[in-house]
């Protein structure tokens, strides 16, 4: 069921009405199961494409009820291996091509983000966090959840139950305004600045991998341009989508995780991934960083190792999130580079603090042509390291490398991080003298005001939807 | 629940009302575009359709007259060449209009004969003419010639155009109507907001052309194209793109062919006129391609193959071919779009103004006007 169309929206409607029409708990859950089943049948065409993920799923539950009565290291170790070989099987990983494949099409979409909350909740239940018995239905509605099915967030499973069938946000008409701007906001970024961003990303791209001769200056202006371009369409069509569902989710009255906050006035890598699809940051650290951490430090336990460690910490979760990604050996330099930005980071942050000491450091970082030469540096890395997700064969890439060749990655570099730095520069220098004349604030915060702005982004929607004529797809949905 | 419900009320009928006023709005600036609209298909640019296809697609119940019809069929060198004021003015038995469109293929061509047919219901309306211009570049596969990266694989601009509001819809077999003939002005009255925002979304870009660039768009203007002379790596690349849009197959197809001849037959045997016209191109682009051979040859079959039909004809105008009377490779320049539009007129007016035709068959060139042209010749 695309995001976009009106089966969607007629989906989304009966649930919010049928989720309003009692509030007894049972009912709510009933709903919101029907719900789930009906959103992942829309993808289906033959009722055998389920069943991979229905044995993912038995499995997962399977696990879960066995940690739940034997809290061992080796029964959690045994689970987790269970169910990354599955996922891996599954999900079909090309380095894993010898392990063989199902003979039929199946379901795939969502299977990532089922295998993270199963993951939580085994080491919850092995730790002792979660000390509650888990229902075959409740692990339904959390792993399932129609809204977070996609792409996420990633909730808790703690956060989750306190919501399961119990509306913690306190509908009123303001909040219901604020959720219906939500969601419309969420579908101008979709269709219109993401849309857009990738029609000229999908124009220029060819252009760039075409064989051809351009000149050098030409080639990598070309290559900034499109590099640039699709990190914009990543990132309207993302999180356009996360302002829908989390809209959607305060009409059923649920407060899920937000995922993005600003990632593109961060001022360092590190930063950025606390802003950047947070809630799979988070799930990493919890569940990678810290615990990779910890058995270091207590294999390494010299204090003067401890930063360094770190360093080794943040390479590994960032090698293995960036390889999450995808299932090609592209994915791998995909991982390399993220890991490779977050150790350098890291590195950087332990240099400086030793050379200059923790205050000087902290107060050259809040120097003004430090700040914009951080977020210039932090976005053209990002966005320089994005093209393994823009160009899935390693042919394509390492052919793209080549013909950059080390001048043209470092001038595509220094062009996008100038740009990102001017922009950001310019940008906070205007914002504070946006301000509308108080009787047109006035105007625009009334009743009518704020419903006619509403109807005229829908209009701006519909039309520029009706302009690019082909509908936009999430992007995210094939990670 | 009831908070959720007065949001949907108060959000839809803001909606609605925004609407509305759009599309009475669009009344004021462009008035009722598909009845008291131009015949003229060109000057689409000038209507709330703003594009060639759109104006064919929503605009073609100008056409559901009784009076008897002459529709110019083709790709741009037909658009270009036949100027359907200068053949309106000499043919007094029928309305012209130009549908010809940008890029078309055979395929596409074929498109817009349906759609008008599909569209004219009156009673005892006079037989159309169609006039179809052809040459070999038209004969390439939908899935070569449509395959931009913002469009699927072997949709035309008319295909887009069909899917874009919602009045058709896709699928494996092509685009099936949704939105039946008889509604299409009133489905059209439905989406002039949206028409009139794109509109100005696309004013917007011209306007945003012409203060970057001092133009309103990259198209050469007519003076600019009567000064054209294509140097030898012009005519290179030009022979490269022509590769390129045929598919590198070295012969023009044959499905787009059969598909000419299955249109040609239909509209024969439904009593409607055909004129086939074989355009010309310069002679350095004839001479050079490796697909005009074939094209001919295949051409004349076929006109061969009609010839005895008393309402079919065909034109060939391959004297005019002289290589300074075209601003590139195809496009006639208006010197020689004059010359094209008179040729064509007078065929007309001997073909499609006669209540029963005994004409000749194939007429290999037109009288006296055709050697008016040739400059270099």
């Amino acid at each position: 069921m695309s995001l976009t169309s009106p089966l969607f929206f007629a989906f989304l409607a009966g649930v919010i009405l049928a989720y309003h029409i009692s509030e007894s708990v049972r009912y709510r859950r009933l709903v919101l199961g029907f719900g789930n089943a009906i959103f992942i049948a829309s993808y289906l065409t033959d009722y055998i494409q389920i069943l991979p993920l229905l044995a993912f799923l038995l499995l997962g539950y399977a696990c879960v009820s066995i940690l739940s009565v034997w809290k061992s290291s080796l029964a959690l170790g045994l689970a987790v291996l269970g169910v990354l070989a599955c996922y891996v099987f599954l999900k079909r990983f090309s380095f894993f091509d010898d392990l063989g494949r199902l003979p039929f099409p199946y379901l795939t979409i969502g299977l990532s983000y089922i295998l993270f909350r199963i993951l939580h909740i085994m080491v919850d239940v092995h730790s002792g966090d979660l000390e509650e018995r888990i229902g075959p239905t409740a692990f339904f509605r959390y792993t399932c959840n129609f809204l977070c099915f996609v792409s996420g967030p990633i909730q808790r499973y703690q956060d989750f139950r306190a919501a399961d069938g119990i509306a913690v946000v306190k509908l009123d008409a303001e909040t219901v305004f604020q959720a219906f701007s939500r969601v419309v906001a969420g579908y101008a970024k979709f269709v219109i600045i993401a849309a857009v961003a990738e029609y000229a990303f999908s124009f220029l791209k060819p252009q760039l991998l075409q064989a051809g001769d351009p000149s050098f200056a030409k080639l990598c202006m070309l290559y900034a341009a499109t590099a640039s371009l699709y990190t914009v369409y990543l990132y309207y069509n993302f999180s356009g989508y996360m302002d829908i569902v989390l809209g959607s989710g305060f009409l059923l009255g649920q407060a899920l995780p937000e995922n993005f906050d600003k990632p593109f006035s961060a001022r360092s890598f590190l930063e950025f991934w606390q802003r950047w699809h947070m809630t799979l940051s988070q799930w990493f650290k919890f569940y990678l960083f810290n615990p990779l951490v910890m058995l270091l430090m207590s294999c390494f336990p010299a204090p003067a190792l401890t930063a360094y460690l770190g360093v080794f910490a943040f390479f590994i979760t960032f090698l293995v999130m960036g390889v999450w990604h995808g299932t090609t050996a592209v994915f791998v330099v995909y991982g390399l580079l993220m890991g490779a930005g977050a150790s350098i980071n890291k590195l950087w942050q332990v240099a400086c603090a030793d050379r200059l000491g923790k205050k000087r450091y902290r107060t050259m970082t809040e120097t003004l042509g430090y700040v914009y030469f951080a977020r210039g540096v932090t976005i053209s890395y990002f966005v320089l390291a994005l093209t393994c997700l823009w160009t899935p064969e390693l042919s394509d890439f390492t052919r793209l490398i080549g013909r950059l060749g080390p001048a043209g990655m470092s001038a595509a570099f220094a062009g996008i991080a100038l740009a990102f730095g001017l922009f950001w520069w310019l940008a906070d220098q205007i914002a504070p003298h946006l301000t509308a004349p108080a009787f047109l604030a006035n105007a625009r915060d009334s009743l009518v005001g704020r419903n006619l702005t509403l109807a005229s982004q829908m209009m701006v929607i519909v039309a520029v939807t009706a302009l690019l004529h082909k509908s936009p797809d999430f992007v995210y949905k094939a990670f | 629940m009831r908070y959720i419900l007065r949001q949907i009320a108060v959000t839809f009928t803001s909606f609605a009302f925004l609407y509305v006023l759009i599309g009475g709005l669009s009344f004021l600036v462009f008035p009722d575009p598909s009845h008291g609209g131009l015949r003229d298909f060109q000057v689409a640019e000038r209507t709330l359709f703003m594009t060639v296809p759109k104006y064919v697609l929503l605009g073609r119940s100008v056409l559901d007259t009784p009076d008897p019809k002459v529709l110019i069929v083709g790709a741009s060198n037909t658009a270009v060449g036949f100027i359907q004021k200068l053949i309106q003015s000499k043919l007094a038995c029928g309305k012209v209009s130009n549908l010809a469109m940008g890029g078309a293929n055979i395929s596409e061509a074929a498109q817009i004969i349906d759609l008008v047919r599909e569209t004219q219901s009156s009673p005892g309306a006079a037989p159309n003419t169609f006039v179809i211009g052809v040459w070999y570049g038209m004969f390439a596969d939908s899935d070569i010639r449509f395959a931009d990266p913002d469009r699927n694989r072997g949709e035309s601009d008319l295909d887009i155009e069909k899917y874009r509001y919602g009045f058709y819809r896709r699928t494996a077999n092509g685009p099936v109507a949704v939105l039946p003939s008889k509604w299409l002005d009133a489905g059209v009255m439905a989406i002039r907001p949206l028409l009139l925002v794109e509109k100005v979304a696309r004013e917007a870009r011209t306007g945003i052309n012409l203060l970057l660039t001092g133009r309103r768009s990259a198209q050469r203007t007519e003076v600019e194209r009567e000064a054209a002379v294509m140097s030898e790596q012009d005519k290179k690349k030009a022979l490269e793109y022509w590769q390129e849009s045929m598919g590198f197959k070295g012969a023009i197809s044959e499905t787009q062919f059969n598909l000419l001849r299955s249109t040609v037959a239909s509209l024969l045997d439904s009593g409607e006129r055909v004129v086939l016209v074989d355009l010309p191109i310069p002679s350095w682009h004839r001479d050079a391609s490796p697909y005009q051979p074939g094209y001919e040859q295949k051409l004349q079959e076929l006109s061969g193959q009609f010839k005895e039909r008393s309402n079919f004809i065909s034109i060939s105008m391959s004297d005019l071919d002289g290589d300074l009377d075209y601003s590139d490779e195809v496009h006639a320049k208006r010197h020689l779009a004059n010359v094209w539009s008179e040729r064509l007129a007078s065929v007309l007016s001997s073909f499609a103004c006669q209540e029963k035709t005994n004409k000749p068959k194939v007429s290999s060139r037109a009288p006296e006007q055709a050697t008016a042209a040739s400059s270099d010749h």
